[in-house]
């Protein structure tokens, strides 16, 4: 692999006492568009959390860009999950989108008419332009995702990661989703997307990652997508981790020292 | 007496005591509805109230401590126990499984609960200089002075440039705290500042309102303010308004009889704006939401009709009576019905019957249309047998929007029939 562009570095995140995550250790390609696969509560959304610096793990340490995330966290776009928001804030369209240059105003500066263009831009792109003065309250799960979207477009990032952005979206939305991966990778751009559908996960993703709590595999995706790995990553009830994890719980044994 | 004779009255020193009395509780409401707006984005409600009950022990220690009764160091005093309790509410957040509620109502207890009972012991001290502590409990805004007016407008003035240099901060806090820390903005440094600005609120404000009505003071402008307005900064400006304008009324009301309390009559105004303005609030208010509602039946009853005379004159029927039209409709709504349909040119009446003109057919055309098209949607999406689709339809047809009508057309590839072997009419 030429230069990485995030490495994972024996990554750890307990919740309590719960690893979320356990020694996730890999690296993710440049210009790719790369899928993270596994089932619920399989630390997915953990991991991306992470590496974005939005909780901070227990031990080990993620670099984007082989830097530290301070030094890159311009380049970054983080698209959260759409269903963590609560969607009835008095806001309408173009004000969550305008967040998306906010990394480059700061908390203070007022936003430029440059500003206003490239959000104007981010929601043609998402073909929600005509929404702009719309209500956040009054859009459908489609159109917020793709308000989320526009927002990190508007960051004019070089690295993109998306929390679940398939996910109760409507057929329309989603070939647009896929059609602007196509066309953001055609123009150099990584993208990092958690997902939970393996019927899609082939034609959508160049590479995976796919976990359970601890990485079961990272490569490509006609290499990893084999029976043995996903029999590995979904099957069995209650998987090696999963009895391990519930005895640290219960038992208050730890497996790490802060 | 003359009228301006009487206004005048009211400027004389006598009422000295009722000006400062009102502008001063009209300011700490107006300080506290504006920080409280965040308090209600971040859905913290509650937190008000934990805040409030538990600057008690900090103000009982430092009477402890100092042995006066100075507004200094009990506002010390409280802002610390204050601002301890919202750490300990987030600490045990981190550390536990109990559900946030269970975390409020433990941390407003314990606080409230030591608070109690320091001030009991300080009540039976036998110091002499302890007299007026349990003022704290439900205020006392009639002995306000004017050195208060000033603190009240101090804070006034601290909340309201705080808010207005940090608005973006506290508004994306409030909306998206994830998406916040991933653009790298500072969000705990954010999150404790705001705290404090609402901490330090509220140990000024119970000195004047007291614990127990202090949490009303930073929730319900808000509350109320959302209900006209989706946007942040106009919330502020309502929510400052109604508090403003509540703490002043209040006191007015207060003082205009015997044993009228002033804390409880701003908040019994403050929830009277609350209730007008879950009324009377565009968009979301009771009222607006009835008009909606009203203007769908008018809709459905107009439509529903111009379908009936279609349908019975495509029957062959020559001139159809009312009494074949009316439908589900009682006698006046049916009258209003015609007259509409009369008005807007859809039908014309000779004698005791009703003919329907050519933009009528058209626009009966275009509803039984949307009837059939949706049939056919339902017959082949749902997999719905043909006597299970028309009370379906009889619904959506009057919701189908020109464009909802083109999609299903290219969607069912422009059909001829519907399920009922019915043409339909392009």
């Amino acid at each position: 692999m030429k230069t990485p562009i995030i490495e994972a570095h024996n990554l750890t995140v307990l919740y309590g006492r719960k690893p979320a995550i356990w020694n996730v250790d890999f690296k993710l390609p440049e210009g790719q568009v790369i899928g993270i696969m596994g089932p619920n509560g399989s630390g997915k959304s953990t991991l991306l959390k992470a590496i974005m610096g939005v909780i901070n793990p227990t031990t080990g340490y993620t670099k984007l860009y082989d830097q530290e995330l301070e030094k890159v966290r311009h380049k970054v776009s983080y698209v959260p999950q759409r269903q963590e928001i609560d969607w009835d804030f008095p806001a309408s369209v173009w004000d969550v989108v305008s967040m998306g240059r906010f990394h480059i105003r700061g908390l203070f500066k007022r936003l430029t008419s440059e500003d206003n263009d490239i959000i104007k831009e981010s929601l043609e792109k998402v073909n929600m332009l005509g929404f702009a003065k719309r209500q956040i309250s009054q859009l459908s799960g489609g159109q917020q995702q793709r308000v989320f979207l526009a927002r990190a477009l508007a960051q004019q990032g070089e690295l993109f990661l998306m929390d679940e952005p398939f996910a109760g979206v409507d057929v329309a939305t989603e070939e647009l989703i896929v059609d602007l991966l196509k066309d953001m990778k055609s123009k150099g751009k990584t993208l990092v997307i958690v997902h939970h559908d393996l019927h899609t996960a082939q034609s959508y993703f160049d590479h995976l990652v796919l976990m359970n709590t601890r990485l079961v595999a990272c490569g490509k995706t006609s290499d990893v997508f084999t029976d043995q790995i996903l029999t590995d990553t979904y099957g069995g009830k209650l998987t090696t981790i999963a009895k391990i994890s519930q005895e640290l719980e219960n038992k208050e044994f730890p497996i790490r020292h802060r | 007496m003359s009228f301006w004779q009487n206004i005048s009255t009211y400027f004389s020193s006598e009422y000295y005591t009722f000006w400062v009395v009102s502008i001063g509780a009209g300011i700490i409401c107006f300080a506290a509805g504006i920080v409280g707006t965040f308090s209600y984005l971040r859905k913290r409600a509650l937190i008000g109230d934990v805040v409030s009950h538990a600057v008690l022990p900090g103000v009982a220690i430092s009477f402890m401590l100092t042995g006066v009764k100075d507004p200094l160091y009990f506002l010390i005093g409280a802002t610390t126990s204050g601002i301890l309790s919202i750490w300990l509410v987030d600490f045990i957040q981190s550390k536990s499984k109990l559900k946030p509620d269970t975390i409020l109502a433990l941390t407003l207890s314990v606080f409230f609960g030591i608070g109690i009972v320091l001030l009991t012991k300080i009540q039976h001290s036998g110091d002499a200089a302890q007299s007026g502590l349990d003022s704290f409990l439900f205020g006392k805004a009639a002995s306000m002075t004017m050195h208060d007016v000033i603190t009240f407008s101090i804070i006034a003035l601290i909340n309201t440039i705080c808010i207005v240099v940090f608005l973006r901060a506290f508004s994306i806090i409030s909306f998206d705290e994830e998406y916040a820390k991933s653009i790298g903005f500072n969000v705990k440094v954010i999150k404790s500042f705001l705290a404090l600005l609402t901490v330090i609120t509220v140990a000024i404000g119970i000195q004047s309102v007291g614990i127990v009505l202090m949490a009303a003071l930073l929730i319900t402008p808000a509350s109320g303010a959302r209900f006209l307005t989706n946007s942040v900064k106009k919330m502020l400006v309502y929510a400052g308004i109604f508090a403003l304008f509540s703490g002043f009324t209040g006191v007015i009301i207060s003082s205009s009889g015997e044993a009228m309390p002033t804390g409880p009559w701003i908040v019994v105004v403050l929830s009277t704006f609350t209730i007008l303005a879950i009324f009377f609030g565009k968009e979301k208010g009771v009222i607006a939401r009835m008009r909606i509602r009203k203007s769908n039946n008018i809709k459905i009853n107009n439509e529903n009709t111009l379908k009936t005379i279609y349908k019975l004159s495509k029957e062959g029927n020559e001139s159809i009576s009312r009494d074949q039209l009316i439908n589900n409709q009682s006698i006046t709504q049916f009258k209003a019905t015609l007259k509409r349909l009369e008005k807007n040119q859809i039908l014309s009446r000779v004698k005791e019957s009703v003919i329907l003109t050519e933009k009528g057919k058209l626009a009966a055309r275009e509803v039984i249309r949307k009837h059939r098209l949706w049939e056919i949607y339902l017959s082949k999406y749902f997999n719905l047998d043909a006597d299970h689709l028309h009370d379906d339809a009889e619904g959506i047809e009057h919701i189908i929007t020109p464009e909802i009508e083109k999609h299903l057309i290219t969607l069912l590839d422009r059909p001829e029939k519907d399920p009922h072997q019915s043409e339909i009419p392009y």
